[in-house]
C-alpha cells in the first residue's frame, strides 16, 4: 500500500472552476505578500544595490554570492545560526516531550498548570528579549541576583561575555518556545491509541520501554511537524536577540538575520542582503524537505 | 442666504487656489512635536499651510530616500540626520540659495555657533540648516563638587581645588578620589551601537587624532597609532571607575546609574537630560551642572550629532519650506517653541533658557568644541562598525588595544580601498 497522499484529479475543467474561485483570493494574496517579493529578492541579489542611489546600482551577476563566501561574518553569523537551532531545538523538545507524556496522566491542578505553562508562548519576541535584558542587568537583574545567590558573580555582566551572551540568548529562546513543543507534543500523545498502551502495560512494560518503543514511534509524524514549525521559526529569529543583544558584545550574538538586517538597513546594501536572504530560503528549504521527506508520509516528489 | 453661501464658496475657493501648502518630513519627538503644536502660529502668520510628518527616526532614511531623488521631490523640506548629510546632499538646494524670508528673516550663520553649522556641510558649501543642537554635552554632580568635607579632602590628596573636571587628567583623580567613597567616577558607553563610534571618535580627538580625514574630497585613513592606544588605555583606566556592568552600558544603563546617584560625571545627549532633571525620574535632579566635555590633551572635544533641515532641489515650494525652516530657528518663535519641548540651537536662545533648563549653558559651551564624526560618506554606516567593533573589543578587552588600533586602520584602508 502506498503511503503518498494521493490527490484526486478532477476530470474536467468545469468541475475545478469553482475551485479555482475558492483558491484565487488565497493565491493572489500569497502570490502579492510571498511569492512576489522572493523572486523581487532573488532578483535584486545579483544587483549592486544601495539603498539611497548614489549611481552605482548595477547588475553584478554572482557578484554578491562570491563576496558572500569571501565574508568571513556571513559564514560567522551562519554558524552562530545553525548552532542556535541545533541546539535550543533538542532542548525544547526534550522538555516538551517529558512534560507532555507527564500532563497524558491526570493530576489535582493538571488544567491549570497545564495553561499557565503555555504563557511564554503568547509572550511577544520583543518583550521577551527586553525582560531577560533586564533580568540579566548586573546591576539589578533578578536572574543575576539569584546566580549571586548561588556564588556566581557575574560583575560585568553576563551580556558583557560573547559566550554567555550567546548561552542567554539560547536560554530565552529555549523558555519562550518549550511550550509550544509541549502544546503540539501533548496533542500527540492525547490522540495516541489508549489499546495499544495498555496491551504493552499488560505485558509488562515499563515507562522506558513504552516511551520508546511505543510512543516515540507512533509520535514521528508530530515530532516532525513540531520541529519543522520551531526550525523554520528559529531561522527567522530576530527582535528578541536585537533588544537583547543587538548582536553583540562584539558580534558574538550575530544571528544570520540579525547581519541580514546589518547589511541591509544599516549598510544599505539591499543586493548583498538580498543574496543572503536567498541563502537562508536555500537552507529553510533544505531543512523543509530534509525533515518531510525522511519523517513523514508525505510523498514530497 | 444664498449671497453667504456664494461668499463662502468664492473664500475657499481663494483659499484653495491661492494657500500654498508645504509637506514637511521630520523624526517624531519631543523636539518636532512642538513644531506640530505651534504651526497654527506660522499657518497665520505666513498664510501657508504646513503639512507635518512626523515618523520613528529609524524610518527617516528609509522614507527619504523614496521621496527624495533628482528629479521629485515629495516634500519641500526634510529633516535629514548628520549621518546622512552625505548621502542626500547633492539633491539639497544649497543654504546660499534659499531665498529670504517674507516674513521670518533669514537665519544668519552666526546665530548658530559654526561648529554646530558646520553639520549641514557637504561637498564645500551648506546645504542646510541645523534644527536641532545636538552634541555632548557633559554632566558633574554639583551636590558632591560643593561638599565642604569632599573639596578639603580632595584639596590636601591633589593640590587643587575639587571642581567641574576641566581635563581628563582631573576627571581621573576624581575618579580616584571618590572610588573609596562608593561613588562611581565615569560612566562609559560600550553598547553595541552607533553611541560606541562617539566615544572613540571622542577620545581620539582629545588625544590629537582623528580616525579619517578628508582629502581632496575623499576619506583617508589618519589615526596617529600611538596617540589612539593612548586614548584607548586611558579609556580602559576610566572604566575601572565605573559601575556594575560597565562592558555593556548603553542609554538605559547609564541614565540608570547617573539618576541614581552612583556617578559622579559623565557625557549625555542633551535629548536624554529632562529625565536626569526630572524629580519623578531622578535622585540627583536640580544637582547636576552642565559643561562642555573636560578637555583631553590636545583638545576637549564634543561629538555633534544634529539634525538638519534641506530642501530638496525638485521642491516646488523652495520659498515656504525655506520661510519654515525660519521660523523653526527665529528667536521669538524659539522661546514659544522651547516651552513646548524644542531644544533649541541657536546661541542667544541658549543663553537666554539657561535659567529655566540648566543644560542648555552646556550646549552653548559645549557647541564650540563640537566635533563631527567621519561621517561625510555614503559608506559611513560600515567605517562606523569598524571604528566601533574595535574600540569596543579593545575598551572590554577582548583584544589588545594594539590589536584594535591596527585592525581600525587596516580595515578602514581595505573598506576606503572598496569603494574607490
Amino acid at each position: 500500500m502506498s503511503n503518498s497522499t494521493n490527490i484526486k484529479r478532477l476530470p474536467l475543467r468545469k468541475e475545478r472552476g469553482p475551485f479555482l474561485y475558492f483558491i484565487l483570493p488565497a493565491a493572489l494574496i500569497v502570490g502579492v505578500v510571498l511569492v512576489f517579493p522572493i523572486i523581487y529578492g532573488f532578483g535584486l541579489s545579483f544587483f549592486n544595490w544601495p539603498q539611497v542611489d548614489d549611481g552605482t546600482r548595477a547588475f553584478i551577476n554572482f557578484g554578491n554570492y562570491l563576496e558572500l563566501f569571501k565574508d568571513n561574518e556571513f559564514w560567522h553569523s551562519l554558524s552562530l545560526q545553525l548552532g542556535f537551532i541545533f541546539i535550543a531545538i533538542p532542548i525544547e523538545l526534550i522538555i516538551g516531550f517529558f512534560v507532555a507524556i507527564l500532563f497524558n496522566h491526570d493530576f489535582p491542578l493538571s488544567g491549570f498548570l497545564r495553561t499557565l505553562l503555555l504563557l511564554p508562548v503568547f509572550i511577544l519576541p520583543i518583550l521577551s528579549g527586553l525582560t531577560w535584558k533586564l533580568m540579566l542587568q548586573p546591576r539589578y537583574g533578578a536572574i543575576t541576583y539569584l546566580l549571586g545567590l548561588f556564588g556566581m558573580e557575574f560583575p560585568q555582566g553576563i551580556l558583557s561575555d560573547q559566550s554567555l551572551a550567546y548561552i542567554a540568548v539560547i536560554i530565552q529562546d529555549i523558555w519562550r518556545m518549550w511550550p509550544f513543543m509541549f502544546m503540539i507534543l501533548y496533542a500527540g500523545i492525547t490522540s495516541l491509541p489508549k489499546d495499544i498502551m495498555e496491551a504493552a502495560e499488560i505485558d509488562g512494560a515499563g515507562f522506558i520501554k513504552k516511551t520508546f518503543a511505543i510512543t516515540l514511534p507512533m509520535l514521528r509524524g508530530t515530532i516532525t511537524t513540531a520541529i519543522l514549525l520551531r526550525t523554520i521559526d528559529a531561522l527567522r529569529i530576530f527582535s528578541e536577540v536585537f533588544v537583547m543583544t543587538g548582536g553583540g558584545p562584539g558580534n558574538g550574538t550575530m544571528l544570520f538575520s540579525l547581519y541580514i538586517h546589518k547589511q541591509a538597513f544599516e549598510f544599505g546594501k539591499l543586493g548583498y542582503a538580498s543574496a543572503m536572504a536567498v541563502i537562508l530560503i536555500v537552507i529553510s528549504l533544505f531543512f523543509a524537505f530534509g525533515l518531510v521527506r525522511k519523517n513523514m508520509d508525505i510523498d514530497t516528489m | 442666504m444664498r449671497k453667504l453661501l456664494l461668499v463662502l464658496l468664492v473664500v475657499l475657493f481663494a483659499t484653495m487656489m491661492f494657500s500654498e501648502t508645504i509637506k514637511v518630513l521630520a523624526w517624531d519627538d519631543a523636539h518636532s512635536q512642538s513644531w506640530n503644536t505651534l504651526k497654527n502660529d506660522f499657518e497665520k502668520a505666513t498664510g501657508i499651510k504646513v503639512d507635518l510628518e512626523l515618523i520613528p527616526s529609524g524610518s527617516m532614511l528609509q522614507k527619504t530616500a523614496l521621496n527624495v531623488t533628482e528629479n521629485r521631490a515629495n516634500y519641500d523640506l526634510v529633516a535629514i540626520d548628520e549621518g546622512n548629510v552625505a548621502k542626500f546632499g547633492d539633491l539639497l538646494l544649497p543654504y546660499s540659495q534659499w531665498p529670504e524670508g517674507n516674513v521670518f528673516p533669514k537665519v544668519g550663520t552666526n546665530d548658530i555657533p559654526a561648529a554646530i553649522f558646520a553639520a549641514a556641510e557637504w561637498g564645500g558649501q551648506l546645504v542646510g540648516i541645523p534644527n536641532n543642537g545636538n552634541m555632548y554635552i557633559w554632566m558633574t554632580r554639583e551636590d558632591l563638587i560643593n561638599n565642604e568635607e569632599y573639596q578639603a579632602e580632595f584639596f590636601d590628596q591633589f593640590g587643587y581645588e575639587l571642581q567641574v573636571p576641566q581635563t581628563l587628567d582631573q576627571l581621573m583623580n576624581m575618579c580616584v578620589f571618590f572610588e573609596p567613597k562608593g561613588i562611581y567616577g565615569f560612566a562609559p558607553f560600550t553598547a553595541t551601537s552607533e553611541g560606541a563610534t562617539c566615544e572613540a571618535v571622542m577620545f581620539f580627538e582629545s588625544f590629537g587624532t582623528s580616525v579619517l580625514e578628508m582629502v581632496d574630497g575623499k576619506y583617508q585613513v589618519s589615526l596617529d597609532r600611538e596617540k589612539a592606544l593612548q586614548a584607548i588605555m586611558f579609556y580602559k583606566e576610566l572604566m575601572d571607575y565605573s559601575p556594575q556592568g560597565a562592558l555593556s552600558m548603553g542609554h538605559g544603563e547609564r541614565i540608570g546609574a547617573f539618576s541614581d546617584g552612583l556617578v559622579f560625571s559623565m557625557f549625555q545627549w542633551p535629548g536624554i537630560v529632562p529625565s536626569h532633571e526630572n524629580v519623578d525620574e531622578s535622585m540627583v535632579a536640580g544637582q547636576i551642572v552642565y559643561t562642555a566635555p573636560p578637555a583631553g590633551p590636545f583638545a576637549r572635544t564634543a561629538v555633534r550629532g544634529c539634525w538638519i533641515f534641506g530642501i530638496p532641489r525638485a521642491s516646488t515650494k523652495q520659498a515656504a519650506a525655506a520661510e519654515f525652516a525660519y521660523w523653526v530657528n527665529n528667536y521669538e518663535v524659539g522661546l514659544k517653541l522651547a516651552e513646548e519641548g524644542m531644544t533649541p540651537v541657536r546661541t542667544d536662545l541658549l543663553n537666554e533658557l539657561s535659567g529655566e533648563k540648566p543644560w542648555y549653558t552646556g550646549m552653548a559651551e559645549a557647541g564650540q568644541f563640537a566635533v563631527s564624526r567621519p561621517n561625510r560618506s555614503v559608506h559611513y554606516p560600515e567605517l562606523s562598525e569598524v571604528i566601533k567593533t574595535n574600540w569596543l573589543g579593545a575598551v572590554t578587552e577582548r583584544m589588545t588595544a594594539e590589536e584594535a588600533v591596527d585592525n581600525i586602520i587596516e580595515d578602514l584602508n581595505e573598506l576606503l580601498e572598496s569603494y574607490e
